[in-house]
């Protein structure tokens, strides 16, 4: 049997994965990033810290203080409900980038009404236009890339991105016209704020929290139960079937966005008017990029979405405190390190998806079916890609693999009839599953 | 008039990096959203590098100092923009949220790398000085040239630099067989592979030195146009032009040449504000606006028209595996 030159690596596609191993893949992926940050940042920090000491600063700067916690949860809170109004868009793969501007512009609308209005209305009647206002104008920000998405087929990644920077700029001029000599920041308007629960940073919190409760409930309920949510993933998995099943894309891609823009307005609402009573050119915190990343790593789901954001706000959160107590002078640390998480949550997904099968092992025989299967066990619980597979891991995570070897087995047969130097060869085994982009 | 001109070219070039490193990423077929952070990246790098020659010796030389700023953008881009073809090449993850990532990395990187590492005690002022006397070196006698000295031979090395990689980019890209592999790989990575393109060598390829020029787009901006003056808000800056130079390579149709004028156009709508007499502090950032409303104007009439010529790369955001069907 001559094989002329088989790679040293063979990558194939998995079955879908027993849910705990996949979820153990990504907390793995979560520690190996923690861990690798905190001996970079106590490595670099100019005062004399330990490994240790990072984890106790993370914990204490989320939640040291009974006011910091409620910080957290309250930016968890905004921060879910940016991620759930993209996560409508992005399960019928509307890649909205302008999560920031959607915010940015319902900030600015609800700004906007309680400058001209707070203290000449009774604040009731100021509270519900500032509602309307806020909605309206992110869903304006979001529908304008939809309607030339759906009649145009308009990059709406990059129109959206644009539609960003076109918000800031707006906003910016909003404040040097309103306060032309100012250094171009805002003082917190006075009338108008939107009542709290009692004294206290829990008061000002509570609110915020609870709308995210609630979205949280609805959009769970809207894409897993409605027939609004069944069309939108059925545009997101193809566009030509949703068609064919007599779905107006054109009308659900509109609506959706319409939808999408209304909470990212709902935020900018909550922004405002509850928590900083003013507004600034960069007060959505970027939250529309992030977002992305949370309804991407909670893999579309609300519940999970609302997990990850909490981890995401709890590393900010934490971040801040690590960059005192390390003595950095940048807040830009939380940056790093949430982006060195992305980078390996991201990379996980490699191997839920997809195994792994090193040949130096087969040489002579040409037992690829059996090998394979357990390689691909094996991998599964390695976490860096260069690892070569540890074999002793192969007892405990064979147990996961024990369902799907049945379905493997009728592949035997087809496996002999292809040339063992074809690099295709894989190719012939039945593969269901398609990649979820 | 002339100076204004001579601006829009030493601002646009800064797009001209990153649109060119964009378009040869994106014709193997991949969608780099990290860019604005891969911009930044070269920045920190390049700020990095000039720093610690520029301190470690009393008389720098000038060439010398340029070519390490150089080469500190280039690595430290080139290393974000591997991670990236990493994570998206071999390990096949989406490209627009592996792009992203690399943007809020890159970003929050530089911020806090530019701030904490780059410019300790003393620093600013030998890096401003490198920026004007060495970045910035004029050529001899353009002064005497009139208008034409003014527009065209009034910049530092890198904005020859970048015209230059961009002619050389359309020409390997137009010409020779390694840009028509590529324009395969991005097209067709399955047909690349069935007749012996090494798809994924080209796309590391692509990916990794497009990421580097893209970086010196940063240093650009840093050492070039800001003549070495670092603010602490750098990294906000280069995020959105680096947004726009992704703008850009849809504006000008994933031509490397016709980027030289994109940019350049951008460049001048981009510092258009600061040129304007008579305007009020209120209308700065109505005039701020204009590059972006552009942009959109653009995206909308190119996906209009819909030529054939004005279509991204067909597997662009795919993407390839080989046992796929």
């Amino acid at each position: 049997m001559e094989r002329v030159k088989e790679p040293l690596i063979h990558i194939t596609k998995r079955e879908p994965m027993p849910l705990w191993k996949s979820l153990l893949i990504r907390f793995g992926a979560v520690v190996i990033a923690l861990v690798v940050s905190a001996i970079f940042i106590s490595a670099s920090s100019p005062r004399d810290r330990g490994f240790f000491d990072y984890f106790g600063s993370l914990f204490s700067g989320a939640f040291g203080t009974e006011r910091r916690f409620w910080l957290l949860l309250q930016n968890t809170a905004l921060l879910l409900c940016v991620a759930l109004a993209l996560v409508v868009a992005f399960k019928m793969k509307f890649w909205n980038l302008g999560g920031n501007g959607q915010v940015l512009m319902g900030c600015l609308a609800c700004a906007m009404c309680m400058y001209y209005l707070g203290g000449k209305w009774p604040d009731p009647a100021v509270w519900l236009l500032m509602f309307v206002a806020s909605l309206l104008a992110g869903a304006v920000w979001a529908v304008i890339p939809a309607i030339f998405k759906a009649f145009f087929n308009t990059n709406e990644s990059l129109f959206t991105l644009m539609m960003n920077y076109v918000a800031l700029c707006l906003v910016e001029f909003f404040i040097a016209h309103w306060y032309p000599t100012g250094t171009g920041a805002m003082p917190p308007l006075t009338d108008a704020n939107l009542p709290t629960f009692g004294p206290g940073q829990a008061g000002r919190s509570l609110p915020v929290i609870l709308v995210a409760v609630i979205v949280t409930a609805l959009i769970y309920c809207y894409l897993r139960f409605s027939k609004h949510g069944y069309e939108i993933s059925l545009i997101g998995d193809s566009k030509n079937t949703a068609r064919y099943a007599g779905i107006n894309v054109k009308k659900v891609v509109i609506r959706t966005l319409i939808f999408s823009g209304l909470l990212c307005g709902l935020v900018g609402f909550l922004l405002v008017g509850s928590v900083n009573h003013m507004v600034s050119s960069s007060m959505d915190g970027n939250m529309g990029f992030t977002g992305i990343m949370v309804a991407w790593m909670g893999k579309f789901d609300p519940l999970i979405m609302s997990g990850i954001s909490f981890f995401i706000i709890f590393l900010e959160r934490g971040m801040a405190q690590v960059c005192t107590d390390f003595g950095f002078t940048s807040e830009a640390l939380s940056d790093i390190v949430v982006g060195l998480i992305y980078f390996f949550f991201i990379g996980c997904e490699f191997f839920i998806v997809y195994k792994v099968h090193f040949n130096f092992r087969k040489r002579h025989g040409r037992k690829e079916p059996e090998f394979s299967m357990g390689a691909g066990a094996e991998q599964g619980g390695t976490q860096p890609p260069a690892l070569p597979p540890e074999p002793d891991a192969l007892p405990a995570e064979g147990n996961g693999q024990t369902e799907q070897a049945p379905e493997a087995v009728p592949e035997l047969p087809d496996l002999p009839e292809t040339p063992p130097g074809n690099k295709k060869a894989g190719g012939r085994k039945q593969r269901t599953k398609k990649e979820e982009n | 008039m002339a100076a204004f001109l001579a601006s829009a070219i030493s601002f646009g070039v800064i797009f001209l990096f990153g649109c060119v490193g964009e378009i040869l990423t994106e014709k193997s077929g991949h969608l780099n959203l990290g860019i604005p952070g891969i911009m930044c990246m070269g920045a920190a790098g390049g700020c990095f590098g000039v720093k610690i020659y520029v301190m470690g010796t009393e008389t720098p030389n000038g060439a010398l100092t340029v070519i390490l700023g150089i080469l500190f953008a280039m690595i430290f881009a080139g290393a974000l923009g591997a991670i990236y073809a990493f994570l998206t090449v071999s390990l096949r993850c989406n490209q627009n949220v592996t792009g992203l990532a690399c943007t809020i990395f890159g970003v929050g990187f530089t911020s806090f790398f530019i701030n904490n590492v780059v410019m300790t005690e003393g620093v600013s002022a030998k890096l401003s000085l490198a920026g004007r006397n060495f970045f910035n070196a004029h050529i001899p006698g353009a002064e005497n040239l009139g208008w034409f000295g003014t527009i065209f031979c009034s910049h530092g090395t890198l904005v020859y630099l970048g015209i230059a990689i961009a002619i050389a980019a359309a020409i390997v890209l137009r010409y020779t067989k390694v840009g028509l592999n590529l324009r395969a790989v991005g097209e067709n990575p399955a047909t690349a592979d069935a007749v012996g393109i090494n798809v994924t060598g080209y796309k590391y390829t692509a990916i990794t030195v497009g990421a580097a020029i893209a970086g010196l787009g940063g240093l650009c901006y840093v050492m070039g146009y800001m003549n070495g003056i670092v603010g602490s808000t750098v990294d906000q800056t280069i995020q959105g032009i680096g947004w726009l130079s992704i703008a850009l390579v849809i504006f000008t149709l994933w031509k490397p040449a016709l980027a030289i004028l994109g940019s350049i156009v951008f460049g001048a709508l981009y510092i258009l504000s600061s040129y304007i007499t008579g305007i009020s502090f209120e209308q700065i950032p109505l005039l701020n606006l204009i590059p972006y409303v552009v942009t959109i104007l653009v995206l909308i009439v190119t996906s209009i028209v819909g030529h054939r010529e004005t279509q991204p790369p067909a597997s662009l955001g795919l993407s390839y595996f080989r046992e796929d069907r």
